[in-house]
């Protein structure tokens, strides 16, 4: 499209998007002159940009010192685009892409198999089908990165609470808040865990901008290193809160294990405080949890039903509630303790002035309302009204993309959750996360399957694999997984497919071969027909003759071989004396001797064979290789394919047979058919695509002289 | 896999590796592995292909106290001027480990690695359009990695001499385009197996005049399946008996004592019927000196002795004449090329499709047994 630069003089090309307010400025150094008059962009392979930028041409020619200097009327210069999000490098990308690849495919067969059998009861298939679901998205799942200590974590820092891992990515934050929400069935019922449990995991994500706890207790855990009295210091005791508040309760129980009062020269003055701080850490720790599985080495005890929750929960808050009215707390000398402690004991009890307090954004605030006040919490109306709730206590400016995904989920509104998906995570999440959507709810199932007028007849989950195919063939490396999406597609997918391997590049036979194999896989016959073709056409101009037959006969192209055979005959009529057939030998078995597959060219099997034994015959050899000379010409000129232009060398090759000495070894009759043969290739002088031999002047006339000698031999011999 | 006690590693790198050689080891925990790289998203076109040599080591991990937790290092690179076609390693170490690379474009490459830290000492290359004109696509080092053969697309089969300082060549053959070759492998010091279109295998011998010794015949699959050679093998105890892989599973031996009856291991028969390991386009054949079966013990046996393919369709397999294959691997994507440690034959090395070095560790225990 072109444009006009944004400001004559300026080398600056300006992208604009309607998105940022203010538009971003990426100077491209072009080096042509200024005043540019115009600037083309175009899309080139993958994500690289094409500027051309043309000068205003003079409306009289340069003077010559310009020319000197190599001054061009405009130039065209590659921008590399890059996308500058989170720290996924393109070729991390391209490894999800691959590892993407066998799980999409086996929930696409699964799907297919499934549906030939809908016939039977859909209920039945309906179960089966999300824990398909469920196995995909854990494949993916695990494939965007494993939660795993850094290996040098083998000696434990005593004095570490947040363990250092591998940075999580967003990516695998959202498949997983997606995976928990429409995917997961079982986990429904113990929903408000395992956010609980996502928010650990990613907590430090959710915001760049704003504080969150994870950045709080990093924070504090640097301070604490230099710090030998920690219960003096406020941020101890905040910090315990903090993560008290969204469940980590393993990090408060062992910061409360540094409490100065477990040091053993301290332990007698203060063992009415020690006795509290233990207190509160049983209690942290004996927490009842609504979660099914016990082995996942988090403190609290764990109950299966909701009537051992709730039996559980009474005893628990008993437990609480008896030891704030102790009478301890008086006898606890150290006003921080007491203070810090309480607090803490007041969010376990449900305090919402203290909660809002602990927490930093509103999805921790979320967590810890479904974590101390309302764990029953069920729907996604209630979590909803919940969510909406802490967003009004605590407002965020910015709401990054795991943010609005999560709201986007509880809105129960797949759109805002595709679109959220598409801005923030890009075309592969939304391709695959399509299918969690669709398992998640049929209102979504329903809205994206529908097939669109204004999208040209496809459904949206077809539109999203389509533009993911596209990006993955624009690049060479993920080339070659682009079908495997396309074939998902029943409406354009293989059309697209078919334009994709056309464009394909020719150059060399392994490329070519694995582009066969996809045809073949997808059963695009006329496809690899075509390849064949432009390869075979390829490598015969460039010169590899016998690549470029192999290809068109495979391609069984009667047409061109023809065409190529005229060449060939021209090329053999000249070089093809004697001692250049070893050249061609390799190229006469390529063709083989069977008729109809190599467009003619198998006339110069035969033509081989002939000129062998004529060979043999000129050696001196016995009379036998002379018949079979003999019966070889025959054989040639009564072949319909034998070209024309070949006649004539043929007879003048064999006048020694003709006047073979011992005895005629042709019949009347084949004589004649030589004769004939002869007097065929003098009338058609006459026309204009008669081709002349390279002979001698004489040799017609010799010709002529061997073939009546030979007939009156013969005529001799048969009386 | 877990039963049989094969361990599969890999190792994902950031560039599609088109061809990976062992170099033979000095030390048997830090072994080398020579892999051709080419990154098409780099900056510029010369900087794109590569050989990388890594060292792949083994540390003994708690988990697994038994078998080491291989890993491999980039330990030098060499920027290649075109992508590479072929790639190959000298079988014996020679004061330096010798690694031949051939281009698309035509040139030949000689590096000479430090058996020790694995860097590269010095590189003789052939860089003109002389040797070839065009894709080479196969490349072989003799033994002791003195001489080497290329033969290309273009027709041309080469004869380089690899003297202290420079390549020498010698045209062995020039069809001038009018057949090509696609696969070369020596078979003795004076004699050489090329193949091609139509599964045509030659036969070479240096000492006749115009080294042509024999050849099999295109056709000789009468049309049913014809297609392109890939890679040929020769035991060396063996050394009358080509093994050849191709197009569309295909994968034969081609005895010179009885030329008209290739063996065909995998494949469409002459009857017509499919004995097949894989469908698609089989890229490597070795002789497997891992795998040995109890009947081929007796040297004088007839069977042909095991051979490890790798295809398109991602197989990783052993055959055997008259067996059934043993998958070693069923990848996703495909298997390009792999190669069989000589001196470790249990350790196999290979290259996926999405851009990795795949490592296969089979248990030792399994020669002795």
């Amino acid at each position: 499209m072109p444009g006009r630069p944004s400001d004559p003089g300026s080398e600056a090309v300006v992208p604009f998007s309607p998105e940022f307010r203010d538009p971003v400025v990426y100077p491209v150094h072009h080096g042509v002159r200024p005043p540019l008059l115009r600037v083309y962009v175009a899309w080139s392979r993958g994500s690289l940009l094409h500027v051309a930028c043309l000068r205003q041409p003079s409306p009289e020619p340069e003077p010559e010192d310009s020319v000197d200097e190599g001054e061009a009327g405009g130039k065209v210069v590659e921008v590399r685009l890059r996308a500058g999000e989170e720290g996924i490098s393109e070729a991390q990308r391209r490894r999800i892409a691959y590892g993407s690849v066998p799980a999409f495919a086996l929930l696409q067969s699964r799907k297919n198999s499934l549906m030939a059998m809908s016939r039977m009861s859909s209920s039945l298939l309906r179960g089966e089908w999300w824990q398909y679901v469920l196995e995909y998205s854990k494949n993916i799942s695990e494939l965007l990165g494993t939660r795993r200590l850094s290996s040098n974590m083998v000696i434990e820092d005593p004095r570490m609470v947040v363990q250092p891992s591998e940075e999580p990515t967003s990516l695998k934050a959202a498949w997983e808040l997606m995976e928990i929400f429409y995917v997961d069935k079982q986990s429904l019922t113990w929903l408000p865990e395992r956010l609980v449990d996502w928010s650990e995991d990613y907590d430090s994500l959710v915001t760049r901008t704003e504080l969150t706890i994870h950045s709080k207790l990093v924070n504090m855990q640097k301070k604490l290193a230099n710090v030998k009295v920690v219960e003096d210091d406020p941020d101890y005791w905040e910090g315990m809160s903090s993560a008290l508040a969204v469940g980590w309760l393993d990090i408060v129980v062992k910061l409360l294990r540094f409490h100065g009062s477990y040091q053993l020269d301290q332990l007698d003055n203060r063992e009415t405080e020690n006795g509290l701080v233990e207190a509160v850490a049983v209690l942290v720790s004996t927490m009842p949890r609504l979660r099914p599985d016990p082995s996942s080495g988090k403190l609290g005890q764990f109950c299966k039903t909701r009537p051992d929750f709730i039996k559980a929960w009474e005893k628990w808050r008993g437990h609480l509630s008896k030891l704030e009215c102790s009478a301890f707390w008086v006898q606890c000398s150290h006003d921080q303790t007491r203070e810090g402690l309480q607090k803490l004991l007041k969010i376990m009890l449900g305090d919402i002035t203290n909660i809002t307090s602990a927490t930093c954004h509103w999805m921790e605030l979320l967590v810890s309302h479904l974590l101390y006040i309302r764990q029953f919490m069920a729907g996604l109306e209630g979590l909803n009204n919940l969510a909406h709730k802490c967003r009004q206590l605590k407002p965020t400016v910015h709401y990054n993309g795991l943010m609005s995904l999560l709201i986007g989920i509880l809105e129960e509104s797949p759109e805002v959750v595709l679109a959220e998906c598409s801005k923030t995570f890009g075309p592969w999440m939304v391709a695959h996360g399509i299918e969690l959507l669709t398992a998640g709810s049929d209102h979504a199932d329903v809205l994206l399957h529908e097939e669109r007028y204004s999208l040209g007849g496809i459904s949206i989950e077809e539109l999203h694999r389509l533009v993911y195919a596209q990006i993955l063939s624009s690049h060479p490396l993920t080339c070659q997984i682009a079908p495997t999406y396309l074939a998902s597609c029943p409406k354009q997918g293989i059309g697209l497919l078919e334009i994709l391997l056309y464009k394909q590049p020719i150059q060399h036979h392994q490329v070519i071969l694995k582009n066969l194999e996809i045809c073949r896989l997808y059963e695009l016959d006329n496809i690899s027909v075509n390849v064949l073709k432009t390869a075979g056409m390829y490598n015969w101009k460039h010169g590899r003759r016998g690549f470029g037959i192999y290809w068109l006969q495979l391609a069984r192209d009667e047409v061109r071989l023809n065409r190529i055979a005229q060449q060939l005959f021209k090329c053999i009529g000249k070089s093809l004396s004697d001692d250049s057939f070893k050249q061609w030998e390799g190229l006469l078995e390529l063709l083989g001797t069977q008729v109809g597959s190599s467009g003619g060219l198998e006339f110069l099997h035969k033509y081989r064979d002939f000129k062998r034994t004529l060979k043999q015959v000129e050696d001196g050899r016995a009379s036998n290789a002379a018949r079979q000379a003999a019966e070889s010409l025959i054989q040639l000129m009564r072949s319909p394919s034998t070209p024309q232009q070949f006649w004539l060398p043929l007879l003048h090759d064999s006048v020694k047979l003709l006047n073979w000495k011992a005895h005629p070894l042709l019949s009347v009759s084949e004589t004649n058919l030589l004769l004939n043969k002869l007097q065929d290739l003098s009338m058609g002088k006459l026309r204009p695509d008669f081709v002349d031999a390279d002979l001698p002047p004489s040799a017609l006339s010799s010709i002529r002289l061997a073939l009546a000698t030979n007939l009156g031999r013969a005529i001799l011999e048969e009386c | 896999m877990a039963e049989t006690g094969e361990y599969f590693h890999r190792f994902p790198q950031s560039k599609s590796i088109d061809a990976v050689r062992w170099l033979s080891a000095v030390s048997a925990f830090d072994r080398f592995v020579a892999a051709a790289v080419h990154d098409p998203d780099a900056s510029s076109s010369a900087a794109a292909a590569a050989i990388e040599i890594h060292s792949l080591t083994l540390a003994t991990s708690p988990l697994s106290p038994s078998i080491g937790e291989p890993s491999l290092h980039v330990r030098s690179s060499w920027p290649s001027p075109s992508r590479i076609s072929a790639l190959r390693s000298s079988p014996t170490p020679h004061k330096h480990l010798a690694v031949a690379a051939a281009t698309l474009s035509g040139s030949l490459h000689v590096l000479f690695v430090d058996p020790v830290d694995g860097s590269i000492d010095s590189e003789l290359s052939i860089a003109d359009r002389s040797l070839h004109a065009g894709l080479v696509s196969a490349v072989d080092l003799l033994e002791g990695g003195r001489e080497c053969i290329t033969a290309g697309e273009d027709g041309r089969v080469n004869m380089v001499t690899i003297g202290e300082a420079r390549l020498d060549y010698r045209r062995v053959y020039d069809s001038r385009g009018l057949v090509s070759y696609t696969a070369a492998r020596w078979g003795s010091p004076m004699e050489f197996a090329t193949g091609g279109l139509g599964f045509g295998v030659q036969w070479w011998d240096q000492r006749k005049p115009g080294g042509l010794v024999s050849q099999l015949k295109c056709n000789w699959a009468q049309d049913k399946a014809t297609g392109i050679v890939h890679s040929i093998d020769i035991h060396p105890s063996r050394k009358h008996i080509c093994m050849v892989g191709g197009s569309s599973g295909t994968i034969f031996a081609w005895d010179l004592r009885y030329q008209q009856q290739p063996i065909l291991l995998s494949g469409v028969g002459h009857d017509g019927r499919r004995v097949s390991v894989s469908e698609s386009e089989v890229w490597e054949v070795q002789y497997d000196g891992h795998s040995r079966s109890s009947s081929v013990t007796s040297a004088a046996s007839a069977k042909i002795l095991p051979v490890m393919i790798c295809s398109e369709d991602g197989i990783l397999a052993v055959l055997e004449q008259g067996e059934e294959p043993t998958e070693l691997l069923i990848e996703p994507c495909a298997i390009n090329a792999f190669d069989i440690d000589p001196q470790n034959p249990s350790d196999v090395v290979c290259s996926l499709e999405w851009e990795t070095i795949g490592i296969l560790m089979r248990p030792r225990e399994s020669i002795i047994a």
